[in-house]
């Protein structure tokens, strides 16, 4: 319940200010059925690791649109150097056949897939979906 | 013809559950070259030709749940579907697969299998050996390929600790005089293994960690086919029981593993024979130093290995080796290792210098 006010909160903020201007958070279409993930199941998901919500298994994507988010992704999300992160998603593939989490460069085509998978899960700046009705936020992963 | 038929089976039985899923997929490629010398013979066999040129091909197919994952390895001596697994995600902790699998109870080829990329040093322990070299010198004495059903767990315990499971059950290899033969899906053979069972558990800090330990167990049936009437050492199955721990410690710049397996083989000839046992370990330390080089060694060493008619057929086997080296990861998924060894095997002794290029591609 805080954490669902204090989203609303910088919801209402980034519409009145500059606020989520430096705020990256995990988004997930407007029709998902995810409400929240635990960071354990977020950092899981960015490693290739199965994660299910109400028995359906979400998918990753990697928002690579932004250079200033990579070391956000890397300190933040998946909690290990870029090196270790490369060598874990050999090693799961390696292991598992499991599969990388795909990587989108560009924006527009990040949200698209958003719009169209309700298992889709995905982290960007707030400034950039705010006034978006067909994204949800679930969480603030960084904030300035 | 069986391999498609099973896929088309599995895949219909599946459809129903991945409805809406998009169908996703997966390909990596592991290449390696090596040059190999050796010195120091006294061995009327040392080992292994003196280059080598290897591509491992993994893919995945997923659709929703399910899984369909392959291995290929092609090199210059060899080409084989190493592993062909169908695979249900039954939960987010287990997977359960059925086809060709490497077996569990090894845990350097669970964390290994052929991506020679991710191995630190150039060569695996010998009690890690692959069995299926047809023959070749130096080849594994312990099965590694089944076909059948292998379920992989991984459980949340004691408050953040993480329990991994493995537990496998398929038909074992077959002892011939070419080597151990284990079921081939793409040339299927008459010859028929028995079942086994092989299984690991582990207990880690954390669900990431890479330190911790286990125990591993395995018990395989091994028929011979074709065995030579006149052949001195006479058996027709033996009954190979395997039991091991190993352990993990992971720093920031260092790295520590080891494992012991304690092995009880019984050879029957019309009727059972004598139990035999021996012991076989190894400790392998790895530093990580400046410019993106490591430094690693390992020491393997065994007790009754020379006293194991088991062993006997497998002259070439390491009783004991010493390996030193270092690796330069220079360039984004490429490393150069230089690697000495010292192998004092069932036959004679040998040392090997060697020299590999190692990448991971796509």
């Amino acid at each position: 319940m805080r954490r669902a006010l204090f989203v609303c909160l910088l919801l209402c903020l980034s519409v009145t200010g500059d606020a989520g201007s430096q705020t990256v958070v995990l988004v997930v279409g407007a029709g998902s059925h995810v409400r929240d993930l635990e960071p354990i199941a977020i950092r899981k998901l960015f490693l290739g690791l199965p994660v299910f919500v109400e028995g359906a298994q979400l998918h990753p994507l990697r928002n690579r649109s932004d250079p200033q988010l990579e070391p956000i992704f890397f300190q933040q999300i998946v909690a290990m150097s870029e090196e270790a992160y490369d060598r874990q998603i050999l090693i799961g593939v390696n292991r598992q056949g499991r599969l990388r989490p795909p990587e989108v460069t560009d924006r527009k085509r990040l949200l698209e897939l958003l719009y169209s998978d309700p298992n889709a899960v995905s982290f960007v700046w707030l400034r950039d979906v705010a006034h978006d009705p067909r994204i949800r936020v679930i969480r603030v992963l960084w904030d300035e | 013809m069986r391999v498609s038929r099973l896929v088309i089976v599995l895949s219909l039985l599946g459809s129903p559950l991945a409805r809406g899923e998009p169908l996703q997929h997966e390909f990596l490629l592991f290449t390696s070259a090596e040059a190999v010398g050796t010195f120091d013979r006294a061995a009327p066999l040392t080992q292994l030709p003196d280059e080598s040129l290897k591509a491992d091909l993994l893919f995945t197919l997923q659709y929703g749940s399910f899984k369909l994952f392959g291995e290929y390895l092609l090199s210059d001596h060899e080409a084989d579907l190493e592993r062909f697994q169908f695979g249900w995600q039954l939960s987010e902790n287990t997977i359960a697969w059925l086809g060709r699998y490497h077996q569990p109870s090894s845990v350097w080829n669970h964390e290994h299998h052929h991506g020679q990329y991710l191995s630190t040093a150039i060569t695996r322990p010998a009690i890690e050996e692959w069995e299926d070299g047809g023959g070749e010198i130096g080849e594994g004495v312990l099965p590694q390929h089944f076909t059948g059903m292998l379920i992989e767990n991984s459980r949340s315990v004691l408050s953040g600790w993480s329990l991994r499971t493995a537990f496998g059950a398929g038909e074992t290899p077959v002892i011939t005089p070419r080597g151990m033969e284990p079921f081939d899906l793409l040339h299927p053979s008459p010859a028929h293994g028995e079942l086994g069972f092989q299984a690991r558990a582990a207990l880690y800090p954390s669900e990431f960690s890479e330190t911790g330990a286990g125990v591993l167990l395995a018990y395989d049936d091994l028929n011979a086919v074709s065995w030579p009437a006149n052949a001195a050492l006479k058996f027709d199955r033996v009954d190979l029981a395997l039991y091991g721990v190993f352990g993990t410690y992971a720093a920031t710049s260092w790295k520590v593993l080891g494992t012991v397996y304690y092995a009880k083989a019984n050879m029957h000839a019309a009727s059972p024979g004598m139990d035999h046992y021996f012991v076989v370990g190894y400790v392998q330390a790895e530093r990580q130093l400046q410019h993106e080089v490591t430094a690693f060694a390992r020491l393997e060493e065994s007790s009754d290995a020379a006293q194991s008619r088991y062993l006997r057929l497998y002259p070439t086997f390491a009783r004991a080796r010493y390996v030193t080296g270092v690796r330069w990861d220079f360039a984004h998924r490429q490393a150069l290792t230089l690697q000495g060894t010292d192998s004092r095997t069932l036959s004679g002794h040998f040392k090997d210098i060697r020299l590999q290029w190692s990448a991971a591609l796509f």
